[in-house]
């Protein structure tokens, strides 16, 4: 199956396989705040439930009917923000985002000891497709609505 | 029929090698592929004929038009206005009077959901059907939001053609004064009895345009024979270039009707109190048009009928046999639509594989097709689908291509599945 992805390896597996079988789907019946986005170029759409734990995010659940991008990225979003407090979760969300469009490395804020994207990483070869970069940003637009309802 | 006749069908009716010899962008590779290009339906390549015509322009005889009175500005003139002719041929108008030059089949409908828009009074309606593309669809919501009048949705069955039952109840009392249809789906390749649904329209006292963007590439088109009142189409799907597109009317409904656009060369005489309009059709042609784009759509034509529709029809009406034979034949694809008389365009799903990373992994492949909902929203949600995948076809399209598709699909669908 190599030649049918090589050189631009944008079908990761992780990406696959998540969207195939996603970890965090699905609702939160006591969700604090909620999130949605929707792309009306491709008809894809998120919705984020984000509960939290005192200043941490405790627990994320999505709802993503899109593309295989679209439905990983909102998959790993939600759990590589678990666990971060609002000021970490916007922070990557933004260096996320510089990733897509290929911006010099940005490090990690100081003062909010972001964790590094880790596995958000398998979307870096989306730069060389930039009709898909939206996809994969989706979510993370859910996201920023979502927080933008909690207060900390 | 099998693979190996149906592609020798496909030969047997056009020197396609011959063809795409004068597109020097189909030698181009994508990803290091050689490039596969089914989305013609979007919009065309173009050949040397095309790229040689503007550049001649360009480089030897351009000037603005209709006004300088110099060898060069006359030169332009008689070239621009040349391809009116050739057009009013093309369509087999009554006179080029009746050819008004358009940025594009979009603008030639909003132009005429402007001027004849203006002619009607609320009350009176306008029937569109649900597979037209949103060029054919928000000119007329537009319009029935400023000036009262009623939008009709003629449905299409699920094969995916109108419904003239229910088309005939449409226009039963009376009030509908403009039936706007597509005369070839850009998302099922549907082609549309035209002269059947121009002989309801007209029984019931409405007009009748059709949106031909699609259907002008692939066959003769005789707007007279048609009974069409109006009739767009738009170069770029032609062979020609983007910028360029025709809006063919009668001349009464063109004499009738007042101007789109103000400004230079669609005055007969101006002061501050009053201006007069020029006659048509150069009262719709405000400003200085689109002189190097629309010599352009005079080449592509003349190149499209030194071929002959006859022999473009057989070869696309072959390729697409070619296609749906081959893309039956993919697991998990459903096609979308069995309309009763197609063009070159097929529409598809693959299980749950979601259109846009079909197209994604197919360009990796070097194969362009269009994903989304193909600028036909309505038409999605009536097929209960959010997007498809849409392969089209074009005079340079070889069956090969069409075999290098169906096996990618197949890959794909097991790397997803």
């Amino acid at each position: 199956m190599n030649s049918l992805t090589d050189s631009g390896a944008l079908y990761d597996r992780l990406i696959v396989d998540r969207a195939r079988t996603p970890l965090h789907a699905g609702r939160l019946e006591q969700a604090d705040a909620q999130g949605e986005g929707k792309n009306p170029l491709c008809g894809d759409k998120t919705r984020v439930d984000v509960q939290m734990a005192d200043t941490h995010i405790s627990q994320i659940r999505h709802q993503t009917r899109g593309c295989a991008i679209c439905l990983a990225a909102a998959d790993l979003m939600a759990e590589r923000v678990t666990g971060l407090t609002v000021p970490q979760a916007q922070d990557l969300s933004r260096r996320f985002s510089a990733m897509l469009v290929n911006e010099p490395a940005s490090t990690p804020d100081t003062n909010t000891n972001t964790p590094a994207l880790g596995p958000l990483e398998a979307f870096a070869p989306l730069r060389a497709h930039r009709a898909r970069i939206r996809c994969a940003e989706l979510p993370w637009v859910a996201l920023k609505e979502a927080l933008s309802h909690v207060d900390v | 029929m099998s693979m190996a006749s149906t592609q020798d069908k496909v030969r047997q009716d056009l020197d396609v090698a011959a063809i795409r010899q004068q597109f020097p962008i189909l030698s181009q590779k994508v990803h290091d592929r050689p490039l596969v290009f089914l989305d013609s339906a979007a919009s065309a390549q173009k050949p040397e004929a095309v790229i040689e015509a503007m550049a001649h322009t360009m480089r030897c005889q351009y000037a603005n038009i209709h006004r300088g009175l110099y060898w060069m500005s006359e030169r332009t003139t008689e070239a621009y206005e040349a391809v009116r002719d050739q057009v009013a041929r093309f369509l087999n108008a009554h006179s080029r009077e009746e050819i008004v030059f358009t940025r594009n089949s979009t603008e030639a409908i909003n132009l005429v959901a402007h001027s004849f828009g203006a002619l009607l009074k609320p009350g009176q309606a306008v029937v569109i059907s649900e597979m037209e593309h949103h060029a054919n669809l928000i000119p007329w919501q537009m319009l029935r939001d400023r000036a009262g009048i009623e939008l009709r949705v003629a449905p299409i069955t699920d094969a995916g053609d109108i419904d003239l039952d229910a088309l005939q109840g449409l226009l039963a009392d009376g009030k509908v004064a403009l039936v706007a249809m597509t005369h070839m789906s850009n998302v099922l390749g549907t082609v549309t009895p035209a002269k059947t649904i121009a002989d309801m329209a007209h029984a019931a006292g409405a007009q009748v345009l059709f949106d031909g963007s699609q259907s002008v590439v692939h066959r003769k088109t005789d707007v007279q024979a048609l009974g069409a009142d109006f009739y767009t189409f738009t170069g770029h799907k032609l062979y020609g270039p983007t910028g360029i597109g025709v809006l063919w009317a009668r001349k009464e409904l063109l004499e009738a009707m007042p101007p789109f656009m103000g400004g230079g060369d669609m005055i007969s005489t101006v002061t501050f109190e009053k201006s007069t309009w020029a006659n048509v059709p150069h009262k719709f042609e405000a400003g200085t048009p689109a002189i190097i784009e629309t010599i352009g759509l005079g080449a592509a034509i003349s190149w499209v009928e030194a071929i002959g529709f006859e022999a473009i029809g057989a070869h696309e009406a072959a390729l697409t046999v070619h296609a749906l034979t081959r893309l039956a034949d993919v697991p998990g694809l459903k096609i979308v639509g069995q309309p009763k008389e197609r063009g070159g365009v097929i529409s598809f799903t693959m299980d749950d594989v979601h259109p846009h990373d079909i197209a994604t992994l197919l360009d990796r492949n070097g194969i362009a097709v269009r994903a989304g909902h193909h600028c036909a929203e309505p038409l999605m949600r009536r097929l209960g689908l959010t997007a498809t995948a849409r392969a089209s076809f074009g005079i340079y399209t070889l069956p090969e291509e069409i075999d290098t598709l169906a096996d990618t699909l197949v890959r794909i669908r097991n790397f997803f599945v």
